[in-house]
Order: C-alpha cells, then structure tokens, then sequence
C-alpha cells in the first residue's frame, strides 16, 4: 500500500494529467489575481461532453490585461512557453506553454471569431461564469450559453470538426437563441455561422473567405487570400504581406524537435517559397482550364 | 481523536472521473509545487476514505468494507500509508 511518484515513472494517463493541470492552473490564477476561465475540456458542463472524448491539454481564457501575471505564475513552476500569440494560429489567439509533468496549456486572450475588444469580449463571458469542479478544486468556467457558442467557434475553424455537434444536438430552441443573442453580443455572427453550417448568409461579408477556408480547408494560397479580405485595414494588409513568407519558427522548433538554426530557417524558406511558385501555378492553370 | 482528511491545497481524481475501466486508481498532487502522486488499487481505497474524513477506525472500517478485508488484517497498513499521507502534505491530521 503504498503512493508514487508518477511523474518519474510517466504513466499517468492523459485524462489524469489533464484535469490535475486544469486545476493547478486554477490554483495559480488564484494565488496571482489571474482572472480567467476554463474551456473545454473537463471545464465543460458534463451533459455536453461527448462520451469517450479526452483532451490532450488545458484551455484557458485569460483576461487579456492579465496575461503577464499569468505567465510569470505558469513559468514560476517550469512551464516553458513553445509558441507565442504572434505566430500560435492564423488567428493570433493562443499561445501555448509545455511542462514535463503537467503536459501543454493553450493560453487564449482572445477566442476566434468574437470580434468586440478582448478585454470587453471576457468580461461578457465572465459576468455569467459558473464554478466548475476540476479535480475536485473550484474552477471558473462560462456558463452553459457560453460553453455552448466558445464549442462551436472552435468547431467553426477546425476543419471536419464534430465536437460542437454532439453539445448542440442536446439544446433546445430557447438556449440556442440565447447563444444566437451571446454571439451577437460578443459580434461572432458569422463564426457561429460557420460553425453552424449557415456561412452562405454571409457571403457578402469581408470574413466570409477566411472563415469558409478555416471550416472546409484549401491551400495556403487560398488561406492568405481569405485573411487578405478579411484584414480590416491598410496596415493589416501591409503585415500580412510580410507574413507570407516567414518561416514560423515556433512551429518550425516543435517539428525539428530544438531550436532551427540558420540553415533550419533557410531551407524551410526555400520549401515555402517552392510551395507557394506551385500553388500560383496551379491556380494559374485553374483559371486557363 | 485524530482525524484524517484531504489537504485543502490537494487536487485529486480517481479513475471514473477520467476512465471507465480499471483496477482502482487515484492520481493526487500538492498544489502549486508538488508533482502527481498515484495511488493505486488498495491505497486509492484508502484515499477515497480519507475523502470522506474520519479517524484511523474509520477509516480502516471504510477501507475494509470497499476491499472486502478484515479491518484487523489491513489497520497496520493503512495506519502506515496515512502517516506517509500526512507526511507528504495530502492528507492532513487533525
């Protein structure tokens, strides 16, 4: 009869881990004066889990002016940041943090899709968060209207994604209008179409290819167009021609394994350069044929 | 009387909370700077006494009564497990 070290051994099963990091997280929150809430995951209310769906990491909102504290507390106990928010996503949200012991956390300051300030966008989701028991310490989590619309924005970028499904199949009309309202609220109409199937209803609106590229998929090319039109200004425009054909060299570290060198960097440089001639080329075709 | 309980800067989970199958398995950590411990087949029993609280006879009785034992054959055991509990800051003595 005896405890162990399970760290040493590395046998915890994931499921373990994952809900021991949900509330280690929590405990530090608490401990710096972090607000931030809890997303899916074991966070999820438990009637809109689907049954035998596990996570692999711990998803957190943060509120964006708290960001620092929070990585000075994640880092304090030997996580170690692997990508930053800049290069995390095509959509800038998230970066995330490895730790030997308690896995990945995906830090959020903001979640795709919801389009009002991300400081104003937390403190709707917050105003209505509930405490949700994670390895049996209080965790803050959105309610279940919020639960409900942060699924399907995710499933709206995540290309064949089901995982919003099985939660809005179990709603009914009244809380699907509240997460309509919610989405109107936070301005994620059209994310929440995307993720609902109704994305023709926006066709004429500047995000419509960004979005249609993020939930069905298509070559760089076509997602470099889509964030194109969706760039709400010149400046943003400007960026994101510079952006096209930097290596990504978080991405490029957890590929290789350690941290690229030049010559890491160069080649990949060559293959994106290669990639992008064939993609022009193609669409070249395509619009010959 | 001494009474035992789960530290309050402790999180927890059994395996249902995470699994459906299995022997008997509790993962625990001391919170913020201590690493997962695991606890597994009869010393998750006793863990998930101790997550009801009560005295070493308590205990012992709870723990018996899930392992289908004696609580005499197995009160040596426990008493030792909860001391090392204790010691690790889990569990904590009252």
């Amino acid at each position: 009869m005896t405890a162990n070290d399970e760290a040493a051994t590395g046998r915890m099963p994931l499921g373990a881990r994952v809900h021991l990091a949900h509330a280690l997280v929590q405990k530090l929150a608490t401990e710096g004066g972090v607000d931030l809430l809890h997303l899916k995951g074991p966070a999820l209310l438990p009637d809109l889990r689907p049954p035998g769906r596990r996570s692999s990491d711990v998803d957190v909102l943060v509120r964006p002016s708290h960001v620092a504290r929070l990585v000075v507390a994640l880092e304090s106990i030997g996580w170690e940041q692997r990508t930053d928010f800049a290069t995390g996503s095509v959509f800038a949200h998230a970066a995330n943090w490895w730790h030997d012991d308690w896995g990945w956390v995906d830090v959020h300051v903001h979640w795709p899709g919801v389009t009002i300030d991300a400081e104003d966008a937390y403190d709707v989701l917050a105003a209505s968060a509930v405490i949700v028991d994670i390895a049996h310490v209080p965790c803050v989590a959105p309610d279940r209207v919020g639960q409900l619309l942060v699924l399907v924005l995710h499933s709206a970028r995540t290309v064949g994604s089901t995982e919003a499904d099985f939660a809005w199949s179990r709603t009914d009309d009244s809380e699907q209008a509240a997460v309509r309202a919610l989405a109107t609220t936070l301005r994620a109409e059209v994310a929440l179409a995307a993720g609902l199937g109704e994305l023709e209803d926006f066709r004429d609106h500047p995000t419509y290819a960004l979005w249609r590229h993020v939930s069905t998929g298509g070559s760089r090319l076509d997602e470099w167009r889509a964030r194109l039109a969706a760039a709400p200004t010149t400046r943003a425009r400007a960026k994101l021609f510079a952006d096209v054909l930097r290596v990504n060299r978080d991405h490029l570290r957890m590929e290789l394994g350690h941290a690229p060198t030049r010559q890491d960097l160069r080649r990949r440089q060559a293959v994106r350069l290669r990639r992008a001639a064939r993609e022009i080329a193609r669409l070249g075709r395509r619009h010959r044929a | 009387m001494t009474t035992f309980r789960i530290a309050d800067d402790v999180a927890w989970v059994s395996r249902e909370d995470f699994d459906d199958g299995g022997a008997p398995m509790a993962y625990a950590a001391l919170l913020p700077t201590g690493r997962p411990m695991s606890l597994e087949g009869s010393a998750c029993l006793v863990w998930l006494a101790v997550a009801e609280g009560g005295s070493l006879d308590e205990i012992v009785g709870a723990t018996a009564l899930m392992a289908d034992a004696e609580p005499g054959a197995i009160r040596d055991d426990v008493r030792t497990l909860l001391e090392s509990l204790v010691a690790g800051g889990l569990v904590r003595a009252d």
